[in-house]
């Protein structure tokens, strides 16, 4: 018995030992994205003596990361280029060029409109594919599903020809409507509306509802924690688009991965600029990671959900 | 109203009653225009879907087949009305190649480069993240383990890293006179040549990926562990077998299914490496070691301008992913019986 009980405990070591241990290396490139942006280039790239504490010049990395003419990463006020002269006073606005988005606020900016027109784009469909019969739904479905399998984000060439068509290069648009009609989404939401029950939305015909008014008063607000999961696939895809913004977006539209690359790409390297930047891209994320755990958990299960 | 009650021609408590029954037993009596209201709510979808994805997919095949000119300027339909015009153009200037683009691949040198690279990554990489993420649910699934949300929400903390931005850090961590090799050089061992020898800067790419990828498969397995029944562990410590034979025996069949899709999904995330590559390695140095088959087909469609030759490599990236798609797709369908 007492043989058990120590290996009980040996065996509770290990177990923590080896929680511990993946903690700590999963923390050590946070801390070290913290720490490095926080630091002279310096004090961190040395292999004799590197500092392991926080210092005190991220302020002045940050100003030299906005300094940098080739990459705009954070926004700045926009000049005002038209005036109202009214003597004494005079008032300077141009209404569209208010604030010059720099890379954080078009990565959020794209992330954003995405996500809320691609949520209603699939809802819709799902709910078509859910809880209407039209000629050909089961072809349609089927072409939709086939192209489940596909890596949709290697389809570039093609797009950026079509783009450069349109005239839609160097466009926010050009990121944006390629993904809308997100197979994955169509599907999740399709699945889930499949549990609707037809004599709720039967009731509410008989009530006088219009078929949009089923759709938005009905469906959606059932739907809020497959939707919720859904805006977190739909953001992070978005968010992490790297191929198709770098042959389509032009200096002055960068969003964050095509911005760090210019940085990375760069003549001279910076590595204290890239770390503030790695920064300012990682850390509202994870703030929002915590808030929303149960919804990234979720979001992570269904798109792991595909049979 | 009155064209809906035309329509069904009898007065609507009759209708009423009848849909009622028609339904109780099943049967589902289409409104009118019901038809039409499916299309309308699938319409804005189903419109981008085909430009934006169908027929990608399509011309993507098409243009395998082509050398690319240049940009079209060919008239296709030209409407003039005098105060609006509108000229659409051909896509693209192309030669037909025939299987020229397929056949040039087996003499491509650095295509077998970029098969090679890819190849090595994933067989080196996913067995070691899945067989982590694997340990890491079994550890934080045992009953007696503390803070076990903390520990979750820790080990997933990556996932919500974007792909580039974390990319840099490993970089930074990497160099000569990096972070881990102070580390290493200071518990006496020698410093490693990170991102200069091509085999450690392959292993680099293996470090940063499972980094950012072993707590996403950890959440997907732990799941996969919730579906597991107790009271087979509880069989299992009957028959007097202990935790290692429980966990070959009770949890890794039970979590085939899982596994497999983990692995399958792993494997074709390692067949869409770019972002890692490109701002570790800066495009696939030292000499070519790290060119990824996504990489590949960048330079060829965006730098070199050959869209012709790179439609036939996404091609054939697509054609191997497809495949393990369909493998995963047909486990789902499996375990689903």
């Amino acid at each position: 018995m007492r043989e058990e009980t120590r290996r009980e405990a040996v065996w509770q070591f290990l177990t923590y030992a080896f929680i511990i241990l993946g903690a700590v290396v999963t923390l050590v490139p946070l801390y070290w994205i913290f720490v490095a942006s926080t630091l002279k280039e310096s004090e961190f790239l040395s292999s004799t003596d590197p500092t392991l504490v926080p210092g005190d010049s991220f302020l002045s990395n940050f100003a030299a990361l906005r300094a940098r003419d080739n990459v705009q990463f954070v926004g700045h006020v926009g000049e005002m280029t038209h005036y109202i002269d009214l003597g004494p006073i005079y008032i300077a606005y141009d209404f569209w060029n208010l604030w010059n988005m720099g890379a954080i606020e078009s990565s959020i900016f794209v992330a954003g409109v995405y996500t809320i027109l691609s949520l209603l784009l699939c809802s819709m469909a799902g709910f078509a594919f859910a809880k209407y019969e039209f000629r050909f739904k089961q072809p349609i479905f089927y072409a939709i599903l086939a192209t489940l399998i596909l890596p949709i984000q290697l389809l570039v060439i093609p797009l950026f020809l079509l783009m450069s068509q349109i005239g839609l290069t160097n466009s926010y648009w050009a990121i944006i409507l390629p993904w809308l009609a997100n197979p994955l989404g169509i599907f999740l939401m399709r699945q889930n509306m499949r549990s609707i029950p037809d004599a709720l939305l039967e009731s509410a015909r008989m009530d006088g509802a219009t078929e949009f008014q089923l759709y938005y008063k009905i469906a959606l607000p059932t739907m809020k924690s497959s939707l919720a999961a859904l805006s977190i696939i739909l953001f992070l895809f978005q968010w992490n688009l790297f191929l198709f913004p770098l042959v389509i977006l032009d200096q002055g539209k960068y969003t964050i991965p095509v911005a760090i690359n210019q940085l990375v790409g760069a003549q001279r390297v910076y590595y204290d600029q890239i770390m503030v930047a790695a920064t300012l891209s990682i850390i509202p994320i994870f703030v929002l990671f915590l808030f929303l755990q149960k919804q990234f958990v979720s979001g992570i299960l269904a798109g792991s959900v595909k049979e | 109203m009155a064209t809906r009650d035309s329509l069904s021609g009898s007065d609507p408590s009759v209708r009423d009653r009848l849909r009622f029954a028609r339904q109780s037993v099943g049967e589902r009596l289409p409104t009118p225009g019901e038809g039409i209201v499916g299309y309308v709510f699938l319409l804005p979808a189903f419109l981008l879907f085909g430009i934006f994805l169908a027929f990608p997919i399509v011309y993507t095949f098409y243009l395998s087949f082509f050398r690319f000119e240049g940009v079209g300027d060919e008239t296709l339909l030209w409407i003039d009305t005098g105060f609006f015009s509108y000229r659409l153009t051909s896509i693209a200037d192309l030669s037909f190649v025939g299987l020229s683009n397929y056949t040039r691949m087996f003499s491509d040198t650095l295509f077998h480069q970029a098969m090679f690279n890819t190849t090595f990554i994933l067989v080196v990489q996913v067995p070691l993240m899945v067989a982590l993420a694997l340990l890491f649910a079994v550890a934080l699934d045992a009953s007696f383990v503390k803070l076990r949300g903390v520990f979750r929400t820790v080990l997933a903390l990556p996932v919500s890293a974007n792909l580039v931005a974390y990319s840099t850090v490993f970089l930074l961590m990497m160099q000569d006179a990096g972070l881990i090799n102070y580390v290493l050089t200071s518990v006496g061992l020698p410093a490693i040549p990170w991102l200069t020898s091509s085999f450690w800067s392959r292993m680099t790419i293996v470090g940063a990926v499972t980094w950012r990828w072993t707590g996403y498969n950890m959440i997907i397995l732990l799941a996969g562990l919730q579906n597991v029944p107790k009271q087979l562990y509880e069989a299992a410590e009957i028959d007097g077998a202990n935790r290692i034979e429980k966990f070959w025996y009770v949890t890794i069949p039970q979590l085939r299914p899982v596994l497999l899709f983990v692995f399958v999904t792993s494997t074709i995330g390692t067949f869409k490496l770019f972002s890692e590559p490109v701002i570790i390695n800066g495009g696939g140095a030292p000499l070519d070691s790290t060119i990824t088959i996504v990489q590949y087909i960048y330079q060829t469609a965006f730098i070199d301008f050959r869209l012709g030759y790179a439609s036939a490599l996404t091609y054939v990236l697509i054609a191997i992913v497809s495949v393990f798609s369909a493998i995963q797709l047909n486990i789902g369908g499996e375990s689903d019986a």
